[in-house]
C-alpha cells in the first residue's frame, strides 16, 4: 500500500519537471510575448514573475506533503526504486 | 524624482571608511566562522539547521548575479532570468536526484564532483584527472572574475568621476609598494579558505566555518540586494508599474528589450540557459561541494527545494526596476549598466546605502572564491597530486603532513591563479564571458553523472570519451571563439575554419548556422558527449568491480539483501594493525586510531581478539573508503592495491557451496537444502563411487529427473565412460561409452568446457541428439563439465521426460554448482587412492630392502691367515651393489665387488640375478677372468634391454700359496697396499662393463701378497661423495687413509673411512649406495 504512494510521489515529480520544461519555453511563452501591457506590465514579465512562486509554492506543497507523510511513521519515501 | 544630472552629485565615502567597513566585515566573517567551528562538537552545531544549509546553496548567486543580472537586464532584456528559472526547475527533481548523489556520497566517502564520476566509474585515475583539469579550466578564470567585481566596485564607490581629488589612485596610494586592493583581499579569503576549509585532510568532513560564513553571506548579499531595489523602486520611483511606465515612455523604441524571440534573445538562446543553468546549479564544483559534500542530514533537501528558489526569486525580483530605472535615470546609457546597483544610491546621495550594496557584493565574490578554491585544491589534490605521490612511491613514514600543506597550497594556488588572470587578461572578452562558459564546460558533466545515477550499464570507457569529446568541442566553440574576440588568436580561424577548412569554423561547425555561440555549442558538445557515451556504454564491457561499483550507486535506494557469504578473501592477510599503519601514513595517526576504534566495535573478534577470514575483507574496504574521504577514491584504490600486492596479498575465491548461488528470495527451498545436502554427502567422505551415486540419487529425487548419469573421461579411448547412473536408463542414454565430438550435446559441454542446456527438444540443433532424444522421450536436458584443476575430466547430465524448461538460470547455477562439488570429491578421492597406493610401495619397498640384505654374506670370522670385512649402504630403500665374499675351501676365497647402475628395484633385481648365477657356477668356473665372460654372455641380452649396466671386480686369493689372481669388467680399481714398500698399488686389468658387446675376453692378472698387505675394494660411492663445495672425496684422500690405518683390522678400517667420508660431506646419509670391502693378509 505504501510502496505505490512513494512511487506517485516521484512520478509527480517528474510530471512537474517536465511540465516545468514546457511552461518556461517557447511556444509556451510565446502566448505572453506580445507588446501589450496588462496593469501597465509586460504581460510576459508578470507572467513569469507570478508563476515563478506559484511553481515555489507547488514544491512547497509537496515538501510539506511528503513530512506528514513520513511523520506518519511511513518510510515509503525512502523511494524503493528508481525511474 | 530625480534628474539625469543628479548623477554629476553622486556622494562619496571616504577610501579610509571603505577599507574599514571591508576589513571589519571580514573580520566578522572570520568571527563567525570561528564560533561555527567552536560549537561544531556540541548539540547547537549550525549546520544542523536546515536554513544554513538553504542560505549556503545560494553560493551560487556571484558578484556575476549581484552586479551582472542588471546589467544583463539593461542591456538584453529577460535573458538574466533564464539562469535562475533552471535552478527552481531542477529543484523538482531534486528528492530524488540530489537526496541520491547526498547518500551515494555519505557511503563513499566522496569529496568532490571529480571524485563522484572517478569513483562511480571503477575509481579511475584518468576519469578522476579529465573531471579536474576541466574545472579548474573552467573555473578558475571565474575566481578572476570575482576579484576583479571587487576591485573595481571599490574604485567606484571612492573614486566618482565627479571627485577626482579622492580618488582611487589616493586610496591605493596608501597601501605599501605595488599591493593593490584585490591582492589584498585574494590574501584575505585564500587565508579563510587554509583555515576553514583545510582544517584537516578529511574532505568528507564537514567544515562549519566555512558553509556558515556562506550562509551568512548568502543572507548579507540579499539584504544588501533587496534594500537597493526597495530603494530603487520605491525611493527612486514609484512602484514597478511606474518603472515600467517611465520606461516605456522615455524609450518606446526599446520596447522589445521585455520580449523574447528577438534577435538579440532567440527563444534557442533562451532554451540553453535554462539547460545551462540546470546543470549548472548541481555540478558546478562549488554547487557540489556546498549541497553534497558539507551536507550533514539528507532531510535539509526537502526545505532547500523551495527555500533556495524563492532566494533565487527575491534576488532577481527588482532585478527589472532597477535596471530600468538606470537607463531611465543615466539617459538609456548601458556602459555603466553593470554598477548601477552601485551607482544608483550613490548618485542619489545614500552613501550608506552603497556602502551596503559594496558588502553586498563582496559577499557574493568572496562566497564564491572561497568556496570554489577550496573545493578546486581538493580535487587538485586528490585527483592529480596524490596518483603522482603513488606513482612516486614516497616512502615517508607519514605524508599525512605533506599531504594537508599541499591542499593549503593549492588553496592559495588557485586564487592566486584566479588574481593573475584578473591582472593580466581582466578586461578580456573572454573573462567577461566566464560565466557562461563555465555554466557550459559543467553541463558536460550532466550525462555521466546523471547516467551514472540510474544506469548500471554505463562505464568507464564510456564516461572517459564522452566527457573528454564535449570538453574537446566545448574548447573549439566556445574558448576559441572567445580567444579570438579577446584578440588572442587571429581571427582567421573564425572566418575560414581551422586550416581554411570551412565545416570546421568554430562558430559554424559542419555548417551549422544561425544560432547563438552557446546554442551552437552546447549542440555540438552535447551531441559528441552524449554519442560517445550511450554508444560506449551499450558495446563496452564492465570489469567486475566496475559492476559492483555501477550497483553500489543506481541501486542505493534498494534495500540490499542480506549479502551471500563473500567469495573472496584476502590470502596473507594484514592484520588489522597493519592497516592502522597504512590509514596513519596518509591520514595521521590519531584519525587513524579513531576510525578503526569505529570499525571495530561493529565487527565480529574471535576470542584472540583477531578479525576472522571473512571480516578482513570488509577491513580492506572500510580503509578504503576511509582513505578515500581524505585522499579521493581512485588514490585510495591504489594505495590498497600497491600495499597488498607489495605483501603478496591477493583477493582469492574460496570455494564456497552457497557461493556461486545468488540466494535471492526467488531460490526454491529444494534449491538450497540439495546444495546442502550435497555438501554433507562430499564431505563425510567414503567411497567415490558411493557419493556419486547419492549426489545423483537425490538431484533426480528432489527435482523429480528422470535420469541422471556421471561420466568420467578415459584417457586411453577418449571416451566419456559411465561412472554412475540413477534413473531408469534407456538404450541410448544408458549407454556406456560416449564419443568425444562436437555432434552431441554431452561432446559440445565436455569440449567446450562449458554448461549446455536443451530446455526444449523440439528445437534443437543437433540432428544426431535429436533422433536419441525423440525416440527416448527426453524433453529436456542439461550437460555441465565436471572440472579439475581448470580442465574437465567428466560431465554432470540430467534429463527430464516430462517438463520443459526447468533449467533456468538459477537452476543451472545450481546444476554448476553440484558438478564442482562431485569435482571435489573427485579430487578427494583421487588423494586418497595415491596415498594409499604410496603407503603400499613403501611396504614393498620395506620387504625389498630385507630381502636384499640377505644377500649380502655375513662377514667372516677371522681366518688363520686373512681377515676379511664389508660393508655396503644403500642411499635408498634399495640399492644396486653388490659384494660377496666365498670360501671355496679352507685355504681360497673369491672376492667380488659389482655396481648396477640406478638404485631401483630393477637394479636390485639385477643384483639378485649375478648373486645367483655365481653361486650357481662357482664349481664349474674356476678363474675370475671366466666367470666375468661367462656373467657378460648372460647378461647380455637382459642389460641391454633394460638399459642398465653392471661393472664388477672379480678376485680370487688362495692363503696358502698367498697368490691373488683378479680381473675387471670396467669396476673401479682396488687398492692395495704393500706394507713392506709401504706404497699403494692399484690393480687393473683390461676389461668391459657388461652388457654392452658379446664374446669379449677379460683379461686376467696375478700377483703376490705378503702378510700385513691391505686390499681394499670399493664401488665409486665414496670417491665421488661430495662435500658443500663440490668437491669430490677421491681416491687419493681415500689411498692416504689406507696407508694411515695399515695396522687396523679390516673392521675398523672401513668403519674409519666412513667417518671420514661422513666428516668430508658434513653430512649423516650419502647420495650414492657405498660398498667397502677390505682384506688383510695376516701370514
Amino acid at each position: 500500500m505504501k510502496e505505490p504512494q512513494g512511487n506517485y510521489i516521484r512520478e509527480a515529480w517528474i510530471l512537474c519537471l517536465i511540465l516545468g520544461l514546457i511552461m518556461i519555453n517557447f511556444p509556451f511563452i510565446h502566448i505572453f510575448n506580445t507588446k501589450q501591457l496588462l496593469f501597465g506590465m509586460p504581460k510576459l514579465v508578470l507572467y513569469f514573475f507570478i508563476g515563478w512562486p506559484v511553481s515555489i509554492a507547488v514544491i512547497w506543497l509537496f515538501v510539506r506533503y511528503i513530512e506528514r507523510d513520513s511523520q506518519d511513521g511511513s518510510t515509503s519515501l525512502q523511494d524503493k526504486g528508481d525511474p | 524624482m530625480i534628474s539625469a544630472k543628479s548623477v554629476l552629485f553622486m556622494s562619496v565615502i571616504s577610501p579610509t571608511t571603505v577599507l574599514l567597513v571591508s576589513l571589519g566585515y571580514l573580520a566578522l566573517l572570520f568571527l563567525i566562522a570561528s564560533y561555527a567551528e567552536k560549537c561544531r562538537k556540541t548539540d547547537n552545531c549550525l549546520l544542523k539547521n536546515a536554513n544554513v544549509y538553504a542560505l549556503s546553496l545560494a553560493v551560487y548567486c556571484t558578484s556575476w548575479t549581484f552586479y551582472g543580472s542588471v546589467g544583463k537586464a539593461a542591456s538584453n532584456g529577460l535573458e538574466f532570468l533564464p539562469i535562475y528559472l533552471g535552478p527552481t526547475l531542477i529543484a523538482f527533481a531534486w528528492w530524488f536526484l540530489l537526496r541520491k548523489m547526498v547518500l551515494i556520497s555519505k557511503q563513499q566517502n566522496i569529496t568532490s564532483i571529480a571524485d563522484f564520476l572517478s569513483s562511480r566509474y571503477d575509481r579511475s585515475t584518468l576519469l578522476g584527472a579529465i573531471v579536474t583539469l576541466f574545472a579548474v579550466f573552467g573555473i578558475t578564470p571565474y575566481i578572476a572574475l570575482q576579484l576583479k567585481a571587487i576591485a573595481q566596485t571599490l574604485a567606484i564607490l571612492s573614486m566618482p568621476v565627479t571627485a577626482p581629488d579622492t580618488g582611487l589612485y589616493d586610496f591605493t596610494a596608501k597601501l605599501p609598494g605595488s599591493i593593490d586592493i584585490a591582492f589584498f583581499v585574494a590574501m584575505l579569503l585564500a587565508l579563510f579558505g587554509v583555515l576553514f576549509g583545510a582544517r584537516s585532510l578529511d574532505a568528507s568532513e564537514k567544515h562549519e566555518g566555512l558553509v556558515v560564513a556562506v550562509a551568512f553571506e548568502s543572507l548579507v548579499k540579499l539584504i544588501a540586494f533587496l534594500a537597493v531595489g526597495i530603494f530603487v523602486t520605491y525611493g527612486l520611483f514609484d512602484g514597478f508599474i511606474d518603472v515600467f511606465q517611465r520606461f516605456y515612455e522615455q524609450f518606446p523604441e526599446r520596447r522589445d528589450l521585455l520580449l523574447l524571440g528577438t534577435e538579440r534573445t532567440p527563444y534557442t538562446k533562451w532554451f540553453t540557459l535554462i539547460i545551462l543553468s540546470m546543470t549548472a546549479v548541481m555540478f558546478l564544483p562549488r554547487q557540489f561541494h556546498i549541497m553534497i559534500t558539507e551536507n550533514i542530514d539528507e532531510q535539509h533537501i526537502k526545505s532547500a527545494m523551495w527555500k533556495f528558489p524563492a532566494y533565487l526569486f527575491l534576488i532577481n525580483l527588482f532585478v527589472l526596476p532597477i535596471a530600468l530605472g538606470g537607463l531611465i535615470i543615466n539617459g538609456g546609457d548601458t556602459t555603466q549598466a553593470d554598477y548601477f546597483v552601485l551607482t544608483l544610491p550613490m548618485s542619489a546621495g545614500q552613501p550608506w546605502l552603497a556602502l551596503l550594496v559594496f558588502i553586498g557584493g563582496l559577499s557574493a565574490s568572496a562566497g564564491m572564491v572561497m568556496v570554489s578554491a577550496v573545493t578546486i585544491a581538493t580535487m587538485i589534490l586528490n585527483q592529480l597530486v596524490m596518483p603522482i605521490i603513488l606513482k612516486l612511491n614516497v616512502k615517508a613514514q607519514n605524508i599525512s603532513g605533506l599531504l594537508i600543506s599541499i591542499k593549503r597550497l593549492g588553496i592559495l594556488g588557485v586564487i592566486f591563479i584566479g588574481y593573475f588572470y584578473f591582472k593580466i587578461i581582466g578586461s578580456s572578452y573572454a573573462l567577461v564571458n566566464m560565466g557562461l562558459i563555465s555554466f557550459a564546460a559543467v553541463t558536460q558533466f550532466a550525462p555521466a553523472v546523471i547516467g551514472g545515477l540510474f544506469w548500471k550499464r554505463a562505464n568507464r570507457k564510456a564516461a572517459i570519451s564522452g566527457i573528454s569529446l564535449g570538453f574537446v568541442l566545448w574548447f573549439y566553440t566556445l574558448l576559441i571563439p572567445s580567444f579570438v574576440r579577446s584578440g588572442w588568436l587571429s581571427s582567421e580561424i573564425l572566418q575560414n575554419g581551422l586550416y581554411g577548412i570551412n565545416l570546421l569554423k568554430p562558430l559554424e561547425l559542419f555548417g551549422l548556422r544561425g544560432f547563438d555561440m552557446y546554442t551552437h555549442s552546447l549542440f555540438w558538445s552535447m551531441l559528441f558527449n552524449l554519442a560517445a557515451y550511450l554508444t560506449l556504454s551499450f558495446f563496452a564491457r564492465q570489469t567486475e568491480s566496475e559492476e559492483m561499483q555501477a550497483e553500489r550507486f543506481v541501486d542505493i535506494f534498494v534495500e540490499q539483501p542480506t549479502q551471500p557469504a563473500k567469495l573472496k578473501r584476502i590470502s596473507k592477510a594484514p592484520t588489522v594493525m597493519e592497516f592502522v599503519e597504512l590509514m596513519s601514513k596518509f591520514i595521521g595517526k590519531k584519525p587513524a586510531q579513531a576510525a578503526i576504534a569505529d570499525f571495530l566495535d561493529n565487527q565480529e573478534i574471535d576470542a584472540k581478539g583477531n578479525l576472522s577470514d571473512h571480516e578482513i575483507p570488509n577491513l580492506k574496504s572500510f580503509t578504503q573508503r576511509t582513505l578515500a574521504g581524505h585522499v579521493g577514491a581512485a588514490p585510495a584504490k591504489i594505495i590498497l592495491e600497491n600495499y597488498l600486492s607489495a605483501r603478496g596479498s591477493q583477493m582469492e575465491d574460496i570455494f564456497d557451496i552457497f557461493g556461486t548461488v545468488t540466494i535471492s528470495h526467488a531460490s526454491s527451498r529444494e534449491q538450497l537444502s540439495v546444495l546442502y545436502d550435497t555438501a554433507q554427502i562430499v564431505s563425510s567422505g567414503g567411497d567415490f563411487q558411493k557419493i556419486s551415486d547419492n549426489i545423483l540419487e537425490l538431484l533426480a529425487q528432489q527435482f523429480k529427473f528422470d535420469l541422471c548419469v556421471i561420466r568420467f573421461l578415459e584417457p586411453e579411448s577418449m571416451t566419456l565412460m559411465v561412472k554412475s547412473l540413477v534413473g531408469s536408463a534407456t538404450e541410448h542414454l544408458g549407454q556406456f561409452e560416449r564419443n568425444l565430438n562436437m555432434d552431441t550435446y554431452i561432446g559440445q559441454a565436455f569440449l567446450s568446457n562449458a554448461t549446455t542446456v536443451v530446455n526444449d527438444v523440439d528445437y534443437i540443433d543437433k540432428p544426431l541428439s535429436a533422433q536419441h532424444m525423440k525416440r527416448d522421450g527426453i524433453t529436456c536436458l542439461a550437460h555441465t563439465p565436471i572440472v579439475f584443476e581448470g580442465d574437465p575430466i567428466g560431465i554432470l547430465s540430467a534429463f527430464s521426460k516430462t517438463t520443459k524448461g526447468i533449467f533456468t538460470r538459477e537452476f543451472i547455477a545450481l546444476f554448476e554448482n553440484l558438478a564442482g562439488q562431485v569435482g571435489i570429491a573427485w579430487r578427494n578421492d583421487q588423494q586418497l587412492q595415491k596415498l594409499l597406493r604410496g603407503r603400499e610401495q613403501e611396504r614393498e619397498m620395506q620387504i625389498a630392502r630385507e630381502i636384499q640384505k640377505t644377500f649380502l654374506p655375513a662377514n667372516l670370522p677371522d681366518q688363520e691367515n686373512i681377515a676379511i670385512a664389508g660393508l655396503c649402504v644403500s642411499a635408498h630403500q634399495v640399492g644396486g651393489d653388490y659384494y660377496d665374499i666365498i670360501e671355496r675351501d679352507n685355504s681360497s676365497y673369491d672376492l667380488i665387488i659389482a655396481d648396477v647402475s640406478g638404485h631401483s628395484i630393477g637394479s636390485a633385481l639385477i643384483m639378485a640375478e649375478t648373486r645367483t648365477f655365481i653361486h650357481a657356477r662357482m664349481e664349474s668356473i674356476k678363474h675370475p677372468s671366466e666367470m666375468l665372460h661367462a656373467l657378460n654372455g648372460y647378461f647380455l641380452k637382459d642389460l641391454d634391454r633394460s638399459d642398465q649396466f653392471v661393472t664388477m671386480f672379480y678376485l680370487h686369493y688362495n692363503s696358502l700359496t698367498h697368490r691373488l689372481i683378479y680381473s675387471n669388467a670396467g669396476h673401479n680399481t682396488p687398492l692395495l697396499w704393500k706394507s713392506r714398500e709401504r706404497k699403494i698399488v692399484t690393480l687393473d686389468t683390461e676389461g668391459m662393463i657388461f652388457g654392452i658387446k658379446s664374446d669379449i675376453s677379460f683379461e686376467q692378472k696375478a700377483t703376490d701378497l705378503e702378510p700385513g698387505d691391505i686390499l681394499l675394494l670399493y664401488t665409486d660411492g665414496i670417491i665421488e661423495a661430495e662435500n658443500k663445495d663440490k668437491v669430490f672425496f677421491g681416491i687419493e684422500r681415500l689411498g692416504k687413509l689406507l696407508e694411515e690405518c695399515d695396522d687396523l683390522h679390516p673392521q675398523e678400517l672401513i668403519d674409519q673411512i666412513m667417518t671420514q667420508g661422513r666428516m668430508f660431506t658434513g653430512m649423516r646419509h650419502f647420495n650414492d649406495d657405498i660398498t667397502l670391502v677390505a682384506m688383510k693378509v695376516l701370514k
